[in-house]
């Protein structure tokens, strides 16, 4: 057995090649602290404005309310996507990250929900504690972005939307109220943030310092898989012949590519905040200043193409963007998976321990 | 509930079945001693796959190269030949001879399904089952293959849940017991799960003769999170299983259970220690039937426990890094792990250089 791995069964978080070793709770503190927290906060008031702006809409229609809303929810959007890739602690509890997006819908099952509450009026659809208890299909960005921007929702600017609105702002409420309650939830200073930060014997959940560690790097690892595999080659074909760009995520709200834009952003932000780089050997630092690298050039390559998915898809110079954007999320997987995961001892078989 | 329309010794015997395909669990338990070999499938360092033979010793024995990520392994006694399954969403199984006498033979799934890594013989080695994703559909299938004409699919027949994991044949010989994960996944979104809020496992029994639903068990609707993923076969007869859990970290379920024919199924109570050890994630599973043992391993919480199947008493637990594959060997099992290393029954271990093995090992009997 390596050595590596003798060092992860102390609360210390020790990397193999480094100069020193690095308390595993100083990492996931500053993790918490420098990014988690603040990146919830930021997507608590993203969240509350887009609800205030869509009950602005509701209040006196116009067309510029509905411009204001729909930049709401750009906004809340991008706010949303440097989190999401987050995908345990209180976003966890009671299905709240479904609740928030639920994507990729193959079976458009939000969509025929959507549709038929606004066929039928549905009276529990305009009410955001009872959309709350709704199908987690039609309670979150999903639905939103059909209310603002899907077939008839220009009618929004006028009167006649005013059911239509009065649903998109139970949705936003409801999108608002999860956002405020994970970002209390970690704010706790007994919540799981704490079980989180201070591994060790008497923590049923992260037993020791590796554990712990292991779900910091598993965000970046899984999230970069997430961004590639599901959010990116969901849409872009291997060939242009095999391009789907309906089911790129926010397609209707031409938010595609900047949502994947913001996840970079965000992963990008967690990996600064958590200063693992410091953790590195002088002569591993190389890995760290890659992934920088690396996360910048994917980040631009993505905000460069804009437009509607199926224009970007069908423009060779965009579509060349977005492989490219394939490539980086791929080098990167390569750095945290395989070159930063040996450094700290967390070797082979890493990428092996998901879902089989 | 259905009866078997063939009484099982009649049915062995319409099949053709040989001594050894007809092998009670008990009789599999004297040989338990008998030379060995165990089949994985791995990753080099490198970054190439395959699947290898091994001995009792951890010796690597044979090797075949695959085309990409393999994950369980079959045997069928009667040709002596042994199948690899793509891990999902793959879509080739890879059918060899674990004594590298005749070239391996590639079974490619339709093109509207996939493998999800498991896959067992009939007893008298005429037919391979595998499981597999109707994706379009979001329904599991058992894909059924004639090992007499080159593998050919001559059919399949729904496993009465979603996303389909590992199957076991149990002792008549006609009955496939089969562990419905629950979760739904698509090609093309790679391996997202996209089902989680409303995911809902079953085990299941089907004839494999006819495809008809025998006995179907889910779980009580606060573990609907609750994966049930891997099974073996004890002495006694009982299937166990272990699941992964998709709900809050924070939540220790039990993860470990029992499905008794005619008497569904249960899960069984750990120690706090013991189950927060296995970190929500049960790897692999495998009966030890001489010893009346059950392993569990996690490579999520680098932990191997041992149960006693009568009692269903947590005996021993152990910390190993990366450990998932498990087989019963001798008075326990022979483990391997992510990160290269076979343990064997007598805590004595082998850290190989050039291969780490995959989640899954298979104990081959040499005749």
């Amino acid at each position: 057995m390596k050595a590596p791995a003798l060092a992860f069964t102390l609360s210390l978080f020790m990397p193999a090649a480094a100069h020193a070793a690095m308390p595993a709770s100083d990492v996931i503190g500053q993790a918490i602290d420098g990014f988690i927290r603040p990146a919830y906060g930021d997507l608590a008031e993203r969240t509350a404005s887009l609800e205030k702006s869509v009950e602005a809409l509701c209040a006196t229609p116009s067309q510029a309310a509905l411009d204001a809303a729909r930049d709401g929810f750009a906004q809340a959007a991008q706010g949303w996507a440097k989190v999401e890739l987050i995908m345990f602690g209180p976003i966890r509890e009671g299905n709240r990250l479904e609740r928030m997006l639920f994507w990729p819908d193959r079976k458009s099952i939000g969509l025929k929900q959507v549709q038929a509450a606004l066929a039928s009026k549905d009276p529990d659809a305009i009410d955001a504690e009872k959309i709350a208890r709704k199908s987690v299909a039609m309670q979150g960005f999903g639905a939103l972005e059909y209310v603002l921007y899907g077939t008839d929702a220009d009618e929004l600017a006028t009167p006649e939307g005013g059911w239509r609105c009065a649903f998109g702002a139970a949705v936003a409420g409801n999108i608002a109220t999860i956002s405020a309650n994970v970002r209390d939830d970690w704010n706790k200073p007994d919540g799981f943030a704490a079980i989180w930060s201070r591994p060790g014997p008497d923590n049923l959940t992260y037993r020791n310092g590796s554990e712990a560690v292991t779900e910091l790097m598993g965000v970046f690892i899984n999230g970069l898989e997430m961004v590639r595999d599901v959010r990116l080659r969901g849409f872009l074909g291997l060939r242009p012949e095999k391009d789907k760009p309906k089911q790129a995520l926010y397609w209707r709200s031409q938010g595609t590519t900047a949502s994947l834009a913001a996840n970079l952003e965000g992963l990008g932000g967690l990996f600064r905040a958590s200063h693992l780089a410091d953790a590195l050997s002088p002569e591993s630092r190389w890995i760290a200043e890659s992934i920088e690298i690396q996360f910048a050039n994917g980040a631009e390559a993505a905000r460069s193409v804009k437009g509607p998915t199926e224009e970007a898809l069908g423009d060779p110079a965009r579509r060349e963007k977005l492989d490219y954007l394939g490539t980086v999320t791929s080098s990167l997987s390569n750095l945290f998976g395989v070159r930063l995961s040996g450094e700290f001892g967390l070797t082979a078989g890493f990428s092996s321990l998901d879902g089989d | 509930m259905r009866t078997p329309l063939i009484d099982r010794r009649d049915f062995l015997r319409a099949a053709g079945a040989g001594f050894a395909a007809a092998m009670t669990p008990s009789a599999w338990a004297r040989t338990m001693t008998a030379d060995a070999v165990f089949a994985t499938a791995f990753v080099r360092r490198n970054g190439s796959y395959g699947a290898a033979v091994l001995s009792e010793d951890g010796k690597v024995l044979h090797t075949v190269d695959l085309p990409d990520r393999g994950h369980d392994v079959t045997f069928d006694p009667v040709s002596g030949r042994s199948v690899v399954f793509a891990r999902q969403p793959g879509t080739f199984a890879m059918v060899f001879d674990h004594r590298g006498r005749e070239e391996p033979l590639t079974i490619a799934s339709l093109p509207d399904r996939h493998f999800f890594g498991h896959g067992v013989f009939s007893h008298d080695g005429a037919l391979l089952y595998a499981t597999e994703n109707d994706f379009d559909n979001a329904e599991g299938m058992v894909g059924v293959y004639d090992a007499g004409s080159g593998f050919q699919r001559i059919g399949e027949f729904p496993t009465y849940g979603m996303g389909p994991h590992e199957l076991l044949l149990l002792g008549d010989g006609r009955t496939l017991a089969i562990a419905n994960g629950g979760i739904e996944t698509h090609p093309d979104f790679g391996r997202a799960e996209l089902n989680i809020a409303t995911m809902q496992p079953s085990y299941v029994l089907v004839d494999r003769i006819t495809g008809d639903l025998i006995e179907k068990h889910e779980l009580p609707a606060e573990l609907h999170k609750l994966s049930i993923r891997h099974m073996d076969t004890d002495a006694g007869g009982h299937v166990w299983f272990g699941c992964q859990y998709r709900g809050a970290a924070t939540d220790l379920p039990p993860l470990v259970g029992k499905a008794t024919r005619d008497k569904g199924i249960s899960l069984i109570d750990m120690p706090q220690d013991v189950l927060a050890s296995l970190r929500n994630y049960v790897g692999s599973v495998a009966a030890n039937p001489e010893t009346g043992l059950v392993a569990v391993t996690s490579p999520q919480g680098n932990s191997l426990a041992v149960i006693e199947a009568a009692s269903g008493k947590v005996l021993s637990r152990q910390d190993m890094t990366e450990v998932c594959g498990i087989a019963p060997d001798g008075k326990g099992f022979l483990a391997t792990t992510g990160g290269g290393v076979i343990v064997g029954p007598d805590g004595r271990s082998l850290d190989d250089p050039d291969h780490v093995w995959d989640n899954h090992m298979l104990r081959i009997e040499e005749a």
